[in-house]
């Protein structure tokens, strides 16, 4: 997947010298950074005053910001709020939105960067089919909380009675989770990238016995197997994203990633010693933002479930499941 | 890409076989594979002035991918298929080529690998097999193992040592040569596998006459040769498809409701489609004359680790297939040919710059 050389040289250098804030603050500086260039709405139609890109620019935004333990509210922004608003047919400008599908009592927990958002686009059901608002978070109660790595993930209770919605396609609300779950797998593979560098980093400088980490072969081994499951987490995010979208290939992709950050973080820890769980070390910036990030858009053990019911239900046809012609 | 699938799925339902686990290994039927020449799925990437289809790589490759998940009896020209083609149009004279890839696109020829020795496994470079020189050729003296198929094929590429180690360069002095197993001298022997099955040999050679036209590639060239082809050998559908119809049984078989529900069928499908994406990255990377080797060493490990995790799944949800004796019985093999999982793991490792 190729992007235009000055996007990626844009994309590179606006991350240049930034580093991960503390306990998920918002780095509002670098928020208005982004926006200014045209990478906060970068697949929003330039018609809505977006960038007008696809999924392959956005991947290599979200992976460049992963891959320096940036948490920053770009999928959720454009990817997810943004997407809605223009299938909702609503207007969208440059505040900073969040978004999420409320459950019918008007609630959704977990909600990413809600505290931060000018304004909180829902989805939710009613006994008409589906509806989209564009919500003043003056108008709802946001209860703060943070996942694993400290990025915010808050509940939200709206008003519905109060609320009127825009009525939108009932597919919406899957392809919604389909695009949440691709993004945190891009993400995910983004910051295992950056893991394994430190870990090739770490054993070639850091000596023991008298001689680098890396020449001790059960090292090397756990490297490799941090290598491989990356690259095979890579390689199904990247399939996503080139052939598109679909309830298979985005569970593929979860699964794989969600699998690969067992292995990557367990061996990425167990090659820094006990200097990588300290606060003062960069690894956990990365570590625990894979994790966290896991258990957005569906559970591992959900994405499985899901492969599973698509292999007991295909009647004996599972190649063509995993090769269609 | 896709009508081609279609055609060989087309051709694979049309056709009689028991669908086995790794049947690239011990599928062994002439039939078969001169049924696929007929269809010029044999020897397809060889160039049409040899008698091959003169396809690409990629397109080998779906057609493997497909033999291979349908469990086709395909091992009998696999090993001329898959490396001594390339290596004869990578090293080979033009009478070479004129002489074997005909027949092997016409499913008539075929080979076996003799590599490993008794003292020689993962460390390839410490082969003791002699060629001495000889009036017009040269005399091959030593013992090779775990060579696939000798019983059966007509020829084997051996790989031995031309001049003694001298100094560090364990790899310099060594050569390849393309050896009839009907030479006066060869004696081969069954190495009966603990399911009782033979597919290995160990092949003994006593003083058998190579002619100077039978080097393959250049006299000292071997390690480079041999070397230079292992991202081939390591990246295919062969690396990660070996217990596909096990899978697929399972999971038909869970469907009935005859196997519980278990979601590691989930996670195995996951990464089965995924390593189909890498592989055939590796696959683009080589036609395109790039080197994989890292990228092929990744799907190894991958791949094989996957295949025996699929023969754990199905015992441990109580699968009654056949194909899952055969699946554990070959599993220990899986992460051992064509280079151990922990060889694959130091190839990566150099490719991170881990290790020199």
């Amino acid at each position: 997947m190729t992007i235009d050389p000055v996007l990626l040289d844009l994309m590179t250098s606006v991350f240049a010298d930034r580093g991960p804030t503390p306990h998920g603050v918002l780095d509002r500086a670098l928020w208005d950074t982004l926006s200014s260039c045209g990478l906060t709405r970068l697949t929003t139609p330039e018609h809505s005053g977006g960038s007008g890109a696809t999924w392959t620019e956005a991947a290599v935004l979200l992976r460049a910001a992963a891959a320096r333990g940036l948490a920053l509210p770009l999928a959720e922004n454009d990817l997810l709020a943004g997407w809605l608003l223009t299938e909702a047919g609503l207007p969208s400008d440059d505040i900073l939105r969040t978004a999420c599908v409320l459950e019918p009592a008007g609630t959704a927990r977990g909600v990413p960067w809600a505290r931060d958002a000018g304004r909180i686009v829902a989805l939710w059901q009613t006994g008409d089919g589906w509806l989209v608002a564009d919500l003043d978070p003056a108008s709802v109660h946001v209860t703060r909380g943070t996942n694993l790595a400290g990025e915010p993930r808050d509940d939200v209770a709206a008003d519905l009675a109060a609320t009127r919605g825009v009525p939108v396609a009932c597919h919406l609300a899957e392809e919604f989770v389909l695009r949440g779950a691709l993004a945190r797998a891009l993400q995910m593979t983004g910051a295992m990238e950056s893991v394994l560098r430190l870990c090739v980093t770490h054993a070639t400088t850091r000596t023991q016995f008298g001689r680098p980490l890396a020449r001790f072969q059960p090292v090397q081994h756990l490297i490799a197997d941090i290598a491989a499951e990356t690259s095979l987490a890579r390689a199904a995010a990247d399939a996503c994203v080139r052939e598109g979208l679909t309830p298979l290939s985005v569970a593929v992709a979860r699964s794989c990633a969600g699998h690969a950050a067992t292995t990557v973080v367990r061996n990425a820890h167990q090659v820094h010693g006990a200097m990588g769980t300290t606060a003062e070390h960069s690894l956990h910036t990365l570590t625990l933002a894979i994790l966290g990030w896991r258990a957005d858009y569906g559970s591992l053990h959900e994405w499985d479930e899901r492969l599973t019911t698509a292999a007991v239900t295909a009647g004996g046809e599972l190649w063509a499941l995993i090769a269609p012609v | 890409m896709k009508d081609l699938r279609a055609k060989v799925r087309a051709f694979l339902r049309s056709r009689r076989f028991v669908p086995a686990v790794d049947a690239w290994h011990g599928g062994w039927d002439e039939d078969f594979t001169r049924d696929l020449a007929r269809h010029h799925w044999v020897g397809m990437t060889i160039p049409r002035q040899y008698g091959g289809a003169g396809r690409t790589f990629l397109e080998r490759w779906a057609v493997t991918e497909e033999l291979l998940a349908a469990g086709a009896p395909v091992a009998a020209h696999w090993i001329a298929d898959r490396q001594v083609a390339p290596s004869l149009l990578a090293f080979g004279t033009d009478e070479q080529r004129h002489a074997f890839l005909p027949p092997i696109a016409r499913g008539e020829c075929f080979f076996a690998i003799g590599m490993s020795e008794p003292d020689s496994g993962s460390d390839l470079a410490s082969v003791r097999t002699r060629a001495d020189r000889a009036d017009g050729g040269w005399l091959l003296t030593g013992t090779k193992v775990w060579t696939t198929g000798a019983h059966r094929a007509h020829g084997f590429i051996v790989l031995a040592r031309t001049s003694p180690q001298a100094g560090a360069d364990r790899h310099a002095g060594l050569s390849q040569f393309i050896v009839d197993l009907r030479t006066p001298g060869v004696t081969i022997r069954p190495i009966v596998s603990m399911g009782g099955e033979h597919h290995f040999n160990e092949v003994v050679l006593a003083d058998v006459f190579v002619p100077d036209t039978r080097v393959l590639g250049r006299i000292g060239d071997g390690w480079r040769q041999v070397t230079s082809e292992l991202g081939y050998e390591r990246s295919g559908p062969e690396r990660f498809l070996s217990t596909l119809p096990l899978l697929a049984e399972t999971a038909a078989a869970t469907g009935r409701g005859e196997l519980p529900r278990h979601p590691d069928l989930g996670r195995h499908i996951a990464r089965l489609a995924a390593l189909r994406h890498l592989s055939h990255g590796v696959a683009s990377s080589l036609q395109a004359g790039r080197p994989a080797d890292t990228e092929a060493a990744l799907v190894k490990v991958l791949g094989t680790t996957l295949e025996g995790d699929i023969a754990e799944l199905a015992d441990h949800v109580g699968a009654a297939s056949p194909l899952l004796r055969t699946a554990l019985l070959r599993r220990p093999g899986f992460t051992l040919r064509g280079g151990s999982g922990e060889i694959l793991r130091g190839v990566i490792a150099r490719g991170l710059g881990l290790r020199a």
